[in-house]
Order: structure tokens, then C-alpha cells, then sequence
């Protein structure tokens, strides 16, 4: 017998993945988005030659953090919607465990996102790449995103009740976010960038660790007044 | 008697704006004429002892609405949100006058008005964004939510600010002079004197703008419940 507070968020966390995969609202326009933001990044980087590998890292995660906005501002919006929020928070379920059901499902919308942009930056601007390299890159994704998740999720139910909730969002996240930004980009460039300094990339997700840590402790120390009404 | 005939406050008030008055007439006078000219940079040293102590000011201020947001969490009692904001606000203004003190500095001892490898000045217009989004959430909330939230947003929002730190750290190489280090302060002790005395003058500043502006915020809930009073007599 597992556990109440796991099955509870079994339950919530299948509910978004469900609802996700009969609408796949929320996925598909993430995966454009992220295709068109690396065109545009392409084309406003520029570059006398045809070899990206330099920027590669920071347009893979500037793209990456804006697609996260997208995500974050969605995974909320089911709670919204017909009052299911009131339901959940009625019934007996521990708020952190709600909260903690968002981030994995943040995470996993992420990590979609990730499984086609990623292959596709390394096709699109790395040269003389090496496949191995596509395992440390994924390395940084699987710890980026846990503290991507971990701040997007308690940052939406800031934004959920707000007024012009679309704007409030972006302005709240990417700020906080930008230390996620240059240590993920860091990390990518020092595997990817042609220089391969495993001690560089240790570093860097070192920090992306450090980094979801205090903003789990930090949403562990508030999630409770967020639904306080 | 209600508090609006408390003048207390505004004793209290008077007294630390005279003081810090006082303290910043003799730290300006310390730092033109009583600390030492700086062999390298000349004269245009002189704006460290203001811009490093604004920084500090802006971190304790930021420091400040922390603790008020954890402690509002804890008591819900509206004059730490009130006390969280205006620290925020302070904060803030601050911080613009910290990147303007140093992209003057910049100016004169690198030769440009900005440069990105210089971690504390960066970190400094990530901070801005960071709390200029907190009044992005105050207005879009009302009543007691705005409170909660942005007390639970000035918490994370300053847990993001070593962090922005660190990471522009790690990620340029550095210019900025280095004062402060484990061997203790790195300039004379002339200089040292006069910089602590700016230091304090600066947090009077900060002592004097939030006790004015929770008069002002104060006198302005009396205003409206003597005009709601007056309405309902009308």
C-alpha cells in the first residue's frame, strides 16, 4: 500500500498529462514556438560564416526560458477553469503536494520541448559536433527544468488570480530566471562549444542544482499562503 | 484618542533627519577634504564612497522587505506589508542610483558608460528587474491578496539576488575593483573612516524616507476616514 500523499499526486499529475494528451494544446504550441524563436534568434545573431557553435548554448536556452514562459502560463489554466482549483483545494490534499504536481508537469511539458529542440539546435548550429556530447547537454536539461518547474509553478499561482495574468507572468519569471538562463547556456557551451571543459560544465550544474534547491525552499516556505483564501 | 493626534512619530522623524543630515554633511565634507586623493583614479574615486554605500543600502533595504514579507506570512498584520512595500520602493530607487554612480565610475576610470563584465553592476540592473515586476504584481492584486503575494514575492525575489550575483560572476570575467576581501578592507584607514561614516549616513537616509513615508501613508488612512466620515454626515 503506497503512501496517500503519492497516490494523491499520481492522481493530480495524471489528470494534467491526460488532459494534455487528448488536447495537446499546450505541448504542440510549445515545440513551434521554440522552432520559430531559434529561427529568429538565427537571424538576429547573424554571423559572417555559416558556423554557429560559438552561441549555440545561449540561443538553445534563450529559446528554452521563453518556452518555459508559455508552459508555466498554461499549467495553471486547467485549475482555472469550471472552478477546479475550489474542488481540489476542498478535498483532502495537501497543498505542497498540488504545487509539486505542477512542477513535475511543467517538467515534463519541458522535457518534450527538449527531446525535439535540443537534436534540432545541434543540427541547426553546432558543427563537428559529437553525439556523446548530446548526453552531457541532456544532463543539463534534467536539472535546469527542475528549477525552471520548481519557481514557474509557484510564480503562476502568483499570476493566477492577477489581473492581465498574461503580462504579469513573463515579467515575474524571466527575471528570476536568468541565472537558470546563463548557467544552463554556460554548461551547453562548455560541451557543446567546441572547448569541452567537463570541470566548466561540473561547475555550472553544480549552480543549476544550488538553484533549484533554495527556490524549493522557498516555495516550500509560502506554497501554503498562496491558496490562503 | 486615535493615533492621528500621535505626534511621536513625527518627533521621531525630525530627530533622524537631523541627524542624518548632519551625518552626510560631515561625510561629504570627509570625503573631499579629509580622505586622501586615490593615487590612480584621482578624483573620480571619491564617488566610491557614495556608490558602494547606496548598494548596501539597497540590499538592506531589499534585506528588509524579506524579513517584513516572512513576517507578515506569519502575523498577517498589514503594516508589514506596508513597511515591505516602501522598503521595496526604496530599494529600488536606489539601486537606479547605484547603476548611474557606476556607470559614471565606469565611465571615467574604463573609458565607457557600460560594460558587461563587470558582475556587480549587472547584477544591480537584474535586481531592478527583479523588483520592478514586484509592483508589476502589487497593482494587478487587491486587499489582502496583494499583501500575501507580494510578500511571498519579495521572498523569492530575494533569494534570487545572490543568485543573480554568482552566475554573472561565474560567467564574465571581472574589472570591478575588489574592496572588500577575507584579508579585511583593502584602502588606507583615512579612506576606511570616511567610507564607514558615509555608509552611515546613507542607511539614516534610508531610516528617514521609510519613517516619512509611513507618516505620509498614515496621515493620508486619517485623510480618508475623516472625508468618509464627512460624507456620511453630508
Amino acid at each position: 500500500m503506497r503512501p496517500v500523499w503519492s497516490r494523491q499526486l499520481r492522481a493530480l499529475l495524471l489528470k494534467d498529462l491526460r488532459l494534455e494528451l487528448r488536447t495537446r494544446d499546450t505541448i504542440v504550441a510549445m515545440v513551434l514556438f521554440s522552432v520559430v524563436a531559434m529561427m529568429i534568434f538565427q537571424f538576429a545573431v547573424g554571423s559572417s560564416g555559416d558556423d554557429l557553435t560559438d552561441v549555440a548554448g545561449g540561443i538553445l536556452w534563450a529559446t528554452l526560458a521563453l518556452t518555459a514562459v508559455l508552459g508555466v502560463g498554461r499549467s495553471w489554466v486547467p485549475e482555472r477553469e469550471q472552478r477546479v482549483l475550489d474542488g481540489i483545494l476542498v478535498a483532502p490534499i495537501p497543498r505542497l503536494v498540488l504545487l509539486v504536481s505542477k512542477v513535475g508537469a511543467i517538467y515534463a511539458y519541458l522535457l518534450v520541448v527538449e527531446i525535439i529542440a535540443v537534436p534540432l539546435a545541434a543540427l541547426f548550429f553546432i558543427r563537428h559536433g559529437q553525439a556523446g556530447d548530446l548526453l552531457l547537454v541532456a544532463g543539463v536539461c534534467l536539472l535546469a527544468n527542475l528549477g525552471i518547474a520548481v519557481l514557474g509553478s509557484l510564480l503562476a499561482c502568483l499570476a493566477l488570480f492577477a489581473r492581465a495574468r498574461e503580462l504579469l507572468l513573463p515579467v515575474l519569471f524571466l527575471p528570476s530566471l536568468l541565472p537558470v538562463v546563463i548557467a544552463a547556456a554556460g554548461a551547453t557551451h562548455a560541451v557543446a562549444g567546441g572547448t569541452n571543459d567537463l570541470a566548466e560544465y561540473r561547475g555550472y550544474l553544480l549552480f543549476l542544482g544550488v538553484y533549484a534547491v533554495i527556490f524549493g525552499l522557498v516555495a516550500y516556505a509560502t506554497y501554503d499562503h498562496v491558496f490562503d483564501d | 484618542m486615535s493615533s492621528t493626534t500621535d505626534t511621536r512619530p513625527a518627533r521621531r522623524l525630525t530627530v533622524t533627519g537631523l541627524v542624518t543630515a548632519a551625518l552626510l554633511l560631515t561625510a561629504v565634507y570627509g570625503v573631499f577634504f579629509g580622505a586622501p586623493e586615490d593615487a590612480d583614479q584621482g578624483i573620480i574615486q571619491k564617488i566610491f564612497y557614495f556608490h558602494v554605500a547606496i548598494a548596501m543600502v539597497a540590499l538592506l533595504a531589499f534585506l528588509v522587505a524579506a524579513i517584513e514579507g516572512i513576517r507578515y506570512l506569519r502575523e498577517r498584520d498589514p503594516r508589514h506589508d506596508e513597511i515591505g512595500s516602501i522598503c521595496v520602493g526604496i530599494g529600488l530607487a536606489f539601486s537606479i542610483l547605484v547603476v548611474i554612480t557606476g556607470s559614471i565610475w565606469a565611465k571615467a576610470s574604463w573609458g565607457t558608460w557600460w560594460v558587461w563584465t563587470d558582475p556587480r553592476l549587472v547584477t544591480f540592473v537584474i535586481v531592478l528587474l527583479l523588483y520592478a515586476a514586484y509592483f508589476v504584481l502589487r497593482s494587478s492584486a487587491d486587499g489582502e491578496r496583494q499583501a500575501r503575494y507580494s510578500a511571498i514575492y519579495s521572498v523569492a525575489a530575494f533569494a534570487s539576488v545572490p543568485l543573480s550575483f554568482y552566475s554573472v560572476r561565474v560567467a564574465r570575467s571581472f574589472v570591478h575593483p575588489v574592496v572588500f576581501n577575507q584579508q579585511g578592507a583593502n584602502m588606507p584607514d583615512s579612506m576606511l573612516w570616511w567610507f564607514v561614516v558615509g555608509q552611515i549616513a546613507m542607511i539614516g537616509v534610508f531610516l528617514t524616507i521609510l519613517q516619512l513615508e509611513l507618516i505620509q501613508r498614515r496621515a493620508d488612512r486619517a485623510l480618508r476616514r475623516v472625508k468618509a466620515r464627512l460624507e456620511a454626515a453630508a
